[in-house]
């Protein structure tokens, strides 16, 4: 079969996904190289999560053996892989999933390899940080990490919770997805636009000019932009700007219909709040134009603060505006005045977009830089989007547990017993639990039923401590909410129970595609999920 | 059947990290459970159905395995298709065209010991109510709104003085997705809450016809006008290439014609086959929702979800987690007739068009029955050409206000009931 345009194998393989993130998406995904961090149930979820959409490669650092207590929580490990490495055996099985992905694995422990050779992780995308690794571990993956600009995620999961740490540093996003980037310009229509409604609507309210098949066929935003001039001579030249305003303005275009059903009119009526706002930069796109490395380009500058000036002096030179996005919706037409009215959109947004091109490549040369290092299409697809862009500033483990903790977010919830940070405090006193330099074997709370009472009550301690050194004042009742927590927590004696292993692997999965193909918004910066209540939440700590 | 706990013929240490939770209580733990060896149990004795081994349905007999239920049915009447494997992770290119629910079973019995999976390479309305009544917990991963109304109508009826079925319900779409609990008559059901889909928006005939403006308007035309005209009676096999392949090429011809950009071969298949965007991670998170909920229910280690989740993950992470209520008139689990206002003059063929847009009523061969005469039955044949003038009727002509309207399908175990009233 050789239509033209039809699928290729791979299209037909990835068509589920292609249609959320496209191409570009997908080759983004294909040069990545994932590394993973101990083998657990999470973990290897997480993996499974990755290779099946066709990340490029991934590698498995674990230096434990396969045990029985593994293969009841970990799909990918089978009876013949007890004793066996678990970096290896699971790296095998994960490798079954998908042909195209490259797995590897070191038999080794995190430790020994930031001891003897950091600098491997350079080597990676993205970092996922599984299992019990200690407080110090983690905050030296972090320190290199995190100024390399490789995302690192620190995964718990103990029974019935889990929780998920981004360390992002800055990450924006040009392809957020949003809902509807059409923008009508109906209080700002540009020349080509008034024309058409010259030539098309102005004798809308005259039979003898129109037959009713053209003024039922009228598109709407034509009608609306008529009769904005007529509301606006009467108006003081000002469209409708309050709600009751806008409602006289909707029984205008009722007193302009033909007939009852001339769906034009209705849609021209539904159209009057969603799309009658005054123009303006939103105000994340402002804190982009006003950031600091918005306004103070270098050599190093990246393509998307070169984009972002650019698109910043386009505005300032068009009363504000940002470049046009050229979507129009559907709407009742003939089929050639729709076509004629979508060309228009789209010629002034090719036109928006050659200015801000212009722009791009002026101040690439005005930086010494080749002017032809930003593709068009790059530069477009920003153009579409300047109303929708995100940038996220994340911030990084040392800041969270050293530099700058964020007290203020865990006080805010401690008195609320039905909180997530309950989890959250439980989870810290965990990691307290087997950081602590006497517990060298990393033994983990309620690992015995005989120990769960003892456990339970350093995990408490551990909590107080925590809230002490942040100076959060506490009581017994604030804290009723953690020590029913830490009571989960220890019941679970440190296991991962699959379903909630399974969930957090598509969780992290999700939240990690979302950053190597750069679409959509990623999570800022820890996410807590309760399976008991199921319910999850985001915590900026 | 063997009673004794399966969890401990192997290696007392593989169920070690599940056993942790079932022999010892939690905070949240409710009064009735008694931790010990009575969970254990109840696990391994209890049988569960799966319905759907496709992007769901594999995760959730994964899930199962792993959470120690022993005893498992799936049923699932599709093969594997290639575009299946970036999610469906049972599944290689070498079983493409193979049963779904056969792959899966053996796979997930090969790698989890100890775990029965019995597989089912059939419609879910091929098996009866003595089949479907052996089961404590239903779990479902299914594609199909139609799929869903009939098991959850299925499990409403088998409510009795000693069954009651819990029907545990998971679906996704792009990142987002929910997984909810229903438990039958006296929470909330599938039915009760179906005016949370988003409603058909279907684009007038008159449209597809004579004035297309958006590329699927071309495909559309190329699917429900040409594709009869050209082809008479030959039904349209969507997964068949080289009528996609057909499709694509009449409405690319008809959009170079009307000046239409922007068909390509990828939307003509996303447009007839109705294709929402699946994966792998989306599926993960709904299918262990559900399946920690099955846990839950059959152990009762922990409070079990009351009743419904919803999880977006394409912006940051959001969860929304409620009590959905129950409707009183819901037509399965209520079963109250509802108020329909109708035009009297509008056709009855008017009527039929306007009911499928309404999600409740989106029917593939619905027949309309008064409780004094049959209005439209689509069989049989005799009947249906009996019945077909009416179609041209108005509808003042057919019924009178305060008639009950009986609508049944052969889609659905059960007739929707309405108390017509004449709009003014």
């Amino acid at each position: 079969m050789s239509v033209p345009g039809a699928p290729t194998a791979k299209e037909k393989k990835y068509d589920r996904q292609l249609r959320l993130w496209g191409a570009g998406g997908q080759e983004a995904l294909e040069t990545a190289h994932i590394l993973l961090i101990n083998a657990t149930a999470a973990g290897s979820e997480t993996l499974k999560n990755l290779v099946l959409p066709g990340i490029g490669r991934f590698t498995i650092i674990d230096h434990a053996v396969v045990t029985d207590e593994d293969l009841g929580t970990n799909f990918f490990l089978d009876d013949s892989s007890i004793g066996l490495s678990r970096a290896q055996k699971t790296c095998e099985l994960l490798c079954e999933l998908n042909p195209e992905v490259q797995g590897h694995f070191i038999n080794d422990t995190i430790e020994n390899i930031l001891r003897s050779n950091p600098e491997k992780l350079k080597d990676f995308t993205t970092v996922v940080a599984t299992g019990d690794i200690p407080t110090a571990t983690l905050l030296s993956l972090d320190a290199i990490l995190y100024p390399l600009g490789i995302p690192l995620f620190v995964v718990k999961c103990v029974g019935f919770t889990m929780s998920c740490r981004l360390a992002l540093s800055e990450h924006p996003i040009v392809e957020t997805h949003p809902a509807s980037t059409v923008d009508l310009r109906l209080f700002n229509p540009f020349p080509e636009l008034s024309t058409l409604v010259d030539e098309k609507a102005a004798s809308m309210d005259d039979k003898e000019k129109m037959t009713t098949h053209e003024h039922d066929h009228l598109p709407y935003v034509l009608i609306l932009l008529q009769a904005l001039n007529e509301w606006k001579s009467t108006h003081g030249n000002q469209p409708p700007s309050s709600y009751p305003q806008k409602n006289e303005f909707k029984s205008l275009l009722r007193s302009k219909m033909w007939n009852a059903d001339e769906e034009n009119f209705e849609e021209a009526i539904a159209a009057v709040l969603p799309h009658f706002n005054p123009p303006s930069i939103p105000s994340e796109t402002r804190a982009i134009f006003q950031d600091e490395k918005c306004a103070n380009l270098t050599k190093e500058s990246t393509k998307f603060w070169i984009i972002a000036r650019a698109i910043k002096e386009f505005s300032e030179k068009n009363g504000g505006l940002l470049p046009l996005p050229g979507a129009l919706p559907d709407m009742k037409a003939e089929s050639k005045d729709y076509i004629r009215l979508q060309n228009i959109y789209k010629t002034k947004a090719r036109a928006d977009l050659a200015v801000v091109f212009g722009i791009v490549r002026g101040l690439l040369t005005g930086l010494g830089r080749d002017g032809g290092e930003v593709e068009e299409s790059e530069v477009e697809t920003f153009c579409k989007h300047a109303g929708y862009v995100k940038l996220i500033r994340g911030r990084s483990l040392n800041e969270e547990y050293e530099k700058s903790p964020r007290a203020q977010v865990i006080s805010n919830d401690l008195s609320d017993s039905t909180s997530l940070i309950h989890y959250y405090l439980g989870l810290r006193a965990y990691e307290a639990f087997i950081s602590d330099e006497n517990n060298t074997q990393r033994i983990a709370p309620g690992a015995e039923d005989s120990t769960v009472d003892a456990d339970t009550e350093k995990l408490n301690k551990h909590v107080t401590e925590l809230l002490d050194k942040l100076s959060i004042t506490h009581s017994p009742e604030l804290l009723e909410g953690t020590e029913k927590a830490i009571g989960e927590i220890v019941r679970a004696g440190g296991g991962e129970l699959h379903n909630i292993a399974s969930l957090t692997g598509g969780v992290a999965a999700q939240e990690i595609i979302k950053i190597i193909t750069r679409q959509y918004i990623p999570m800022d910066n820890t996410v807590l999920f309760d399976g008991i209540s199921s319910r999850t939440f985001v915590y900026k700590l | 059947m063997a009673t004794t706990t399966v969890l401990t013929t192997e290696s007392p240490d593989r169920w070690k990290y599940l056993n942790n939770i079932l022999t010892r209580r939690g905070p949240y733990s409710d009064e009735t459970f008694e931790p010990g060896d009575e969970p254990k149990r109840f696990l391994a004795d209890l049988k569960i159905l799966v319905i759907g081994a496709g992007g769901l349905g594999c995760e959730i007999l994964k899930n199962l395995a792993l959470s120690g239920f022993r005893d498992i049915h799936v049923i699932d009447m599709d093969t594997i298709d290639i575009s299946n494997l970036n999610r469906q992770f049972l599944f290689r290119e070498a079983d493409v065209g193979k049963s779904k629910a056969e792959v899966a079973a053996a796979f997930v019995m090969k790698r989890v010991r100890g775990v029965k999976i019995t597989p089912f390479n059939c419609a879910i309305q091929d098996k009866d109510d003595e089949y479907y009544k052996q089961f404590k917990i239903v779990v479902c991963g299914l594609d199909s709104v139609e799929a869903r109304r009939w098991i959850n109508a299925t499990l409403v009826n088998l409510v009795g003085e000693e069954t009651l079925i819990p029907l545990i319900d998971g679906g996704t779409e792009g990142f987002k997705g929910q997984a909810r609990v229903i438990l039958p008559t006296i929470s909330c059901c599938y039915e009760c809450t179906l005016d949370m889909l988003t409603p058909r928006v279907a684009v007038p005939l008159c449209t597809l016809a004579s004035i297309p403006r958006q590329p699927a308007h071309c495909i559309e035309w190329a699917s429900v006008i040409q594709w009869p005209k050209e082809k008479g009676d030959l039904k349209i096999d969507m997964d068949d290439p080289e009528h996609v392949t057909w499709l694509y090429t009449k409405a690319l011809a008809r959009a170079k014609e009307f000046n239409i950009p922007g068909v390509t071969y990828a939307m003509t298949q996303g447009v007839i086959k109705n294709i929402i965007p699946a994966i792998a991670s989306t599926n993960a998170i709904v299918a262990a929702s559900c399946c920690n909920e099955a846990l839950k229910i059959a152990t009762t280690a922990s409070p079990y979800l009351d009743n419904y989740m919803m999880y977006t993950g394409d912006e940051s992470v959001y969860t929304f987690t409620f009590q959905h209520d129950k409707k009183e008139d819901c037509p399965v689990c209520g079963n109250l007739p509802q108020a329909l206002t109708v035009d009297p003059e509008s056709k009855l063929e008017q009527l039929m068009e306007k009911l499928q847009e309404r999600p409740e009523t989106t029917l593939k061969k619905p027949s309309l029955r008064t409780s004094s005469k049959s209005l439209y039955l689509q069989a049989p044949e005799q009947l249906e050409e009996r019945t077909r003038p009416n179609l041209e009727k108005k509808l003042k002509e057919l019924m009178e206000e305060g008639d009950e309207l009986s609508i049944s399908d052969p889609g659905m175990p059960f007739n929707l009931r309405f108390i017509i009233s004449f709009s003014s």
